[in-house]
């Protein structure tokens, strides 16, 4: 059994009424405070390269796709939102996707894909809206994924930088 | 040319007509702006905007939520009263409407030659007996509303507005009769005059000044008597989901809103009337009857916003605690000032001494409060029989 042990209340507090002007005048001053609201469809949240967006693909500026298809963000997947089917290409790299395709309603944007990624090919962009009318066309498919890797350079630079500090911290201790 | 069409004096019939459309129509608008104001009021203290969607700065919002409204599907619920649910929005809500028909908003209104009268529906020579009858006749709604839903809930939630609005009427309608006493009348336009400088024989002090305790009771009974915070026991969501309302939905629901609203704007010029003047301007006794209006407004304005204001800061109060205040604080201290206010004007004494021997008849009443131990009998709840007795 749990005993409350009640406040004693003074003989002011008892009056109810200095206590009920207190209040008021808390709501008075709230009242007069700037507000935190953001007008979200006009006035868009602050994105930066920390911002883990939904995922994308990196294309060369020749306008060949980075990826691989090694399959290992396919494998890191913990929503098991990409598929993958890869072909041979007569490119240096020898193998590039055919199908890839991410579906955006499975994603949970957890980065482990980017983390998986030995090319850096696959990256969280900072695009954060996510709206249609139907489920297969949330289902991005390579052409809707494909983002010139400058507009992702921001975002891979800031992955080296976190890489670069893990590895040098752990060297030094 | 226009004195060609219209006729030199209009029909007292046509009068009537204009005013009480007039007076009828800003009062559903005024409602209406209520229910924006709330939700901006309520946005403001939160640290947030409030509606401003729909027109400028969200004013046309009242409209978007009555389309709504209408839209909805109107329900009755199983086993229902059928008559009965359907009649308790309106029992609800004419009553509260009716009110506004005596509260004299300004005096004579003149436009180009006509002369309309004074602004107000009607003056009744009893018209404060008439706004008590209806302001009592409002819990019919909501205990039909609440019995026909065959809902416990609405059951609860009627039974408890009921004993609510029963304990604070009297409060309520002692702290008026202590006006009255002062004015010598029933008339709320004669009440209303009776603070103004120019009145025969008056002195020109709001009975704000003149009756303090009547003036706090008088507020705390109204915010009681329109179920608005902290007393909305008829429909306080955490423990009875809607209260009356409960079933309701779509217009009936709307109606039961409205009235609410309404009777908040009524008890606001009601207020207005009894303990600021009503449609006195201070220091300007010849105001022409806009001026008048505009300060009565003003004035209303000012309470609908500490309705509001209120309904945002503070807490619901437990059910015992409010009977607690309403039986042994409330209505002790309006007869006590009924007793001073009676003394005061049968010896025909100055009312400027109301307010000094209404409080000094409270002295006794603080110190017995005082001298109680808030841990065996607090003065507004019962006792702990047991501490700690909700393990």
């Amino acid at each position: 059994m749990v005993i409350v042990k009640r406040k004693e209340l003074s003989f002011w507090e008892r009056l109810y009424l200095p206590e009920v002007f207190q209040g008021l005048s808390i709501t008075l001053r709230a009242m007069f405070r700037k507000n935190v609201t953001r007008q979200y469809p006009e006035q868009k949240l602050e994105v930066n390269e920390v911002t883990r967006g939904q995922p994308r693909l990196a294309v060369n500026a020749d306008d060949t796709i980075r990826c691989v298809s090694c399959g290992l963000c396919e494998a890191a997947c913990p929503a098991y939102a990409i598929t993958i089917d890869g072909q041979e290409t007569d490119r240096f790299i020898e193998r590039e996707p055919e199908r890839f395709e991410i579906d955006m309603l499975r994603c949970i944007l957890c980065g482990f894909c980017e983390e998986a990624c030995p090319k850096d090919a696959i990256l969280m962009s900072d695009e954060l809206e996510l709206a249609d009318f139907s489920r297969e066309a949330l289902v991005y498919d390579l052409e809707k994924l494909k983002r010139p890797v400058s507009a992702l350079q921001p975002r891979l630079d800031y992955i080296y930088k976190l890489s670069n500090r893990w590895n040098s911290s752990s060297s030094s201790s | 040319m226009m004195d060609d069409i219209l006729p030199a004096e209009l029909p007292l019939f046509a009068v009537w007509v204009i005013k009480a459309v007039v007076i009828f129509g800003s009062l559903i608008s005024a409602a209406g702006i209520t229910t924006l104001a709330e939700r901006k009021v309520s946005a403001w203290i939160q640290y947030r905007i409030g509606p401003n969607r729909v027109g400028p700065f969200g004013l046309l919002q009242p409209l978007a939520d009555g389309v709504k409204f209408i839209f909805k599907e109107e329900l009755v619920p199983d086993g229902a009263n059928r008559l009965m649910f359907r009649l308790a929005p309106m029992i609800t809500a004419a009553p509260a409407m009716m009110c506004i028909a005596v509260i004299p908003f300004a005096g004579e209104v003149v436009i180009g030659n006509y002369n309309l009268g004074n602004l107000s529906i009607t003056d009744l020579s009893v018209s404060v007996l008439y706004v008590g009858a209806l302001t009592g006749l409002g819990i019919y709604g909501i205990i039909l509303g609440g019995w026909s839903s065959n809902s416990k809930f609405s059951l609860m939630g009627a039974m408890r507005a009921s004993a609510q609005m029963v304990s604070y009427e009297l409060t309520l309608l002692l702290a008026i009769l202590s006006v009255v006493l002062l004015a010598g009348s029933l008339d709320l336009r004669a009440i209303a005059e009776s603070q103004a400088s120019s009145a025969e024989g008056g002195i020109g002090v709001w009975n704000m000044f003149l009756q303090p305790v009547a003036f706090v009771l008088f507020i705390i009974a109204m915010f009681a008597e329109t179920n608005r915070h902290p007393f909305d026991f008829a429909e306080c969501e955490p423990e009875l989901v809607g209260g009356f309302h409960t079933e309701y939905s779509s217009m009936k629901f709307a109606l039961f809103f409205l009235g609410e609203y309404c009777a908040i704007i009524v008890m606001c010029c009601l207020v207005t009337t009894f303990f600021l003047g009503g449609y006195d301007v201070p220091f300007w006794d010849s105001a022409p009857w806009f001026i008048q209006l505009a300060s009565f407004v003003a004035k209303a304005a000012c309470f609908i916003f500490l309705f509001l204001w209120v309904r945002w800061t503070l807490p619901r109060f437990r059910y015992d605690q409010l009977m607690g205040l309403g039986w042994k604080v409330m209505l002790p201290l309006a007869l006590v000032n009924v007793t001073v206010t009676g003394a005061v004007v049968s010896f025909g004494w100055s009312p400027l001494i109301t307010p000094v021997l209404a409080v000094a008849a409270l002295i006794p009443g603080v110190i017995l409060f005082a001298r109680s131990n808030p841990g065996e009998a607090s003065l507004t709840g019962h006792a702990l029989s047991e501490e700690g007795s909700a393990s």
